[in-house]
């Protein structure tokens, strides 16, 4: 009688204490119409839990989608758009898993890790789905299919150099080659950077800065005439001049905007996509309507930029190669592609035998 | 005349300064200050406080969303009052029963049955209480207990000062990436490793890479200015 009492008594306290502090969650999934690749099999919430927060709710958000491949072909990438409803307060999340080989009619799984100032109901719609041949589904209103698409090319490249490191230099020089690339993530830094849109109005003491350029071979724009406005830490209204190089016409490029600091140390502090429309020959100006915060020590020092990236109008892309990737300027500052970085996680946590086997699948 | 000899209290010294105290009060003040120079120089504190906080509120920028302001802050200093309680010094009890009493009125049995369920509700509730804490409050908590300890305000609103100004700020750094509206925090991703990149957009995103633990996959969480 004594522990059925009591325990009765701490149920109920545990239980009044958590319907108190916890409010319901809920989740819709919306992953497309019935043409859509992917289905769901299974959710879970996961530790998710919706707490008030004065007059709104704090959504932590921790699911697993387990999901099928409902296509007919091999899956490479996929994103998902997560928004709280009702959010006032503006902003959306996303989640993209590359470097993804899923045949059809298998499943796999995807997690969320969100934190969402709203409603406790969020919409999780799917955005994107790249296919093994480049291919694209989804509404992409996060404009990621570039970046889908960018991070598969360089996952291609990546695999290519790897197996044929492999084949051509055995098990010894794949070793050297990831505990090379593990120290290289190891040792770049990652900037604190704040990114807003708009410029300042008011008018602030500061100076025009040029930029310095990092022209890659073969790329096929040139960049010219790149200045922002700097004050102390802070860079407005960065503007390019770029010049289109090939022969054929590009609709879109990107361009890493590199900051020094007072230490004479640099970082990949932003990208800035633009789009272009430049026939061969042509050249045009991009101008971007923001403003760029870099918490490091003093002010400023010095800027870079280079093309990352670029878009034909047939279609095709231009990523750097791994070589012009290994320049000096930029081997420090530039992060390994998504596919790199999850290579040298299989090696760091499996091992030799399991990257050897990974290897082989592609 | 009655002689002036006490000092005046702090509250109608603010009274005083805001104009919002009696005729009589009003008097009695103004002759005490006449042969008070301690209270004199507590009258220009005040007004000099007055005058700054005048002058930050010019500052604040426009469109500030006070609502929101308010509401975080309001949970903020709640999750700091309850931390200020959990270190508070304890009042010492000015009774204690002796154990011949409790053993004769009540049985030993009974008072310790008492006084496991007390510690057992306790430990139930604070744990329900930790265990539903989001990780966000989980900062504020801590942070409170930081102020405390250290002496200052519990909880705060994270203002980027120089770039909150121009509304909705993306944030990347080590610990992550963020959005931040009006100051407030509104979209953060979280993983419980250091993320292997990061990036920031011009057009307003922020990104982390994550590899995932469990199913070994490369995870990019990004926020967007909406």
């Amino acid at each position: 009688m004594f522990s059925s009492l009591y325990a009765k008594f701490g149920f109920i306290f545990t239980a009044g204490a958590l319907i108190a502090s916890a409010q319901a969650l809920h989740t819709n999934i919306d992953l497309g119409g019935k043409d859509s690749p992917i289905v769901v099999v299974h959710y879970d919430d996961g530790d998710s839990k919706v707490t008030q927060r004065g007059g709104a709710y704090l959504v932590d958000f921790h699911p697993t989608l387990t999901l099928r491949n409902s296509s007919s072909k091999r899956i490479h990438s996929v994103t998902l758009l997560v928004e709280a409803q009702e959010n006032s307060a503006g902003g959306k999340a996303s989640v993209s898993v590359p470097s993804l080989d899923i045949a059809p009619g298998d499943t796999f799984p995807l997690r969320i890790n969100q934190t969402l100032f709203g409603s406790p109901s969020v919409d999780v719609q799917l955005d994107g789905v790249l296919f093994e041949d480049l291919s694209f589904y989804g509404p992409d209103k996060l404009h990621l299919q570039y970046n889908m698409t960018v991070w598969e090319l360089e996952a291609r490249q990546d695999r290519k150099y790897y197996k044929n490191l492999l084949e051509a230099s055995g098990e010894k020089a794949l070793q050297n080659a990831m505990v090379e690339s593990q120290a290289r993530q190891d040792a770049l830094a990652l900037p604190n950077v704040q990114m807003a849109r708009g410029r300042s109005t008011t008018v602030d003491a500061g100076q025009d800065m040029q930029f310095a350029f990092l022209r890659l071979p073969d790329a096929p724009v040139e960049l010219s005439s790149g200045q922002a406005r700097v004050v102390e830490n802070m860079a407005d209204g960065p503007s390019f001049s770029v010049h289109n190089v090939s022969k054929r016409p590009l609709r879109h490029l990107e361009i890493g905007w590199i900051l020094k600091d007072q230490y004479g140390r640099e970082f990949l502090a932003a990208s800035l996509p633009a789009d272009v429309n430049l026939a061969p020959g042509q050249s045009s100006q991009v101008m971007e309507d923001a403003s760029l915060r870099f918490h490091g020590p003093g002010a400023i020092q010095g800027m870079k930029g280079f093309i990352s990236s670029a878009e034909f109008a047939d279609g095709s892309y231009w990523i750097p190669t791994r070589k012009q990737l290994d320049d000096p300027e930029l081997r420090g500052v530039v992060a390994p592609s998504p596919e790199e970085q999850r290579l040298t996680s299989i090696y760091k946590r499996k091992g030799l035998n399991a990257l050897i086997e990974e290897l082989k699948k592609f | 005349m009655p002689a002036v000899t006490a000092h005046i209290p702090e509250s109608d010294l603010a009274l005083f300064i805001s104009g919002d105290v009696s005729m009589w009060t009003y008097v009695h003040i103004n002759l005490h200050l006449a042969h008070c120079e301690a209270c004199r120089e507590r009258i220009e504190a005040y007004r000099l406080s007055r005058q700054r906080l005048k002058q930050a509120a010019a500052e604040i920028p426009e469109g500030a969303d006070w609502d929101r302001l308010a509401a975080e802050m309001t949970a903020n200093i709640r999750v700091g009052l309850a931390a200020g309680e959990c270190v508070a010094p304890r009042r010492k009890l000015d009774w204690k029963p002796s154990a011949g009493y409790l053993s004769r009125t009540h049985g030993w049995k009974v008072v310790a049955a008492w006084a496991g369920i007390t510690v057992g509700a306790a430990a139930l509730l604070s744990a329900a209480f930790l265990l539903n804490l989001p990780a966000s409050d989980g900062e504020s908590l801590m942070r409170s207990l930081h102020a405390l300890v250290q002496g200052g305000r519990s909880g705060s609103a994270r203002l980027a000062p120089g770039i909150g100004d121009r509304g909705p700020v993306v944030e990347a750094s080590s610990s992550g990436v963020e959005l931040r509206v009006n100051g407030v925090v509104v979209s953060i991703p979280q993983a419980p490793t250091r993320p292997v990149a990061i990036t920031v957009s011009a057009p307003g995103s922020a990104s982390a890479r994550y590899v995932d633990d469990d199913t070994g996959q490369m995870t990019i969480s990004s926020v967007y200015v909406q």
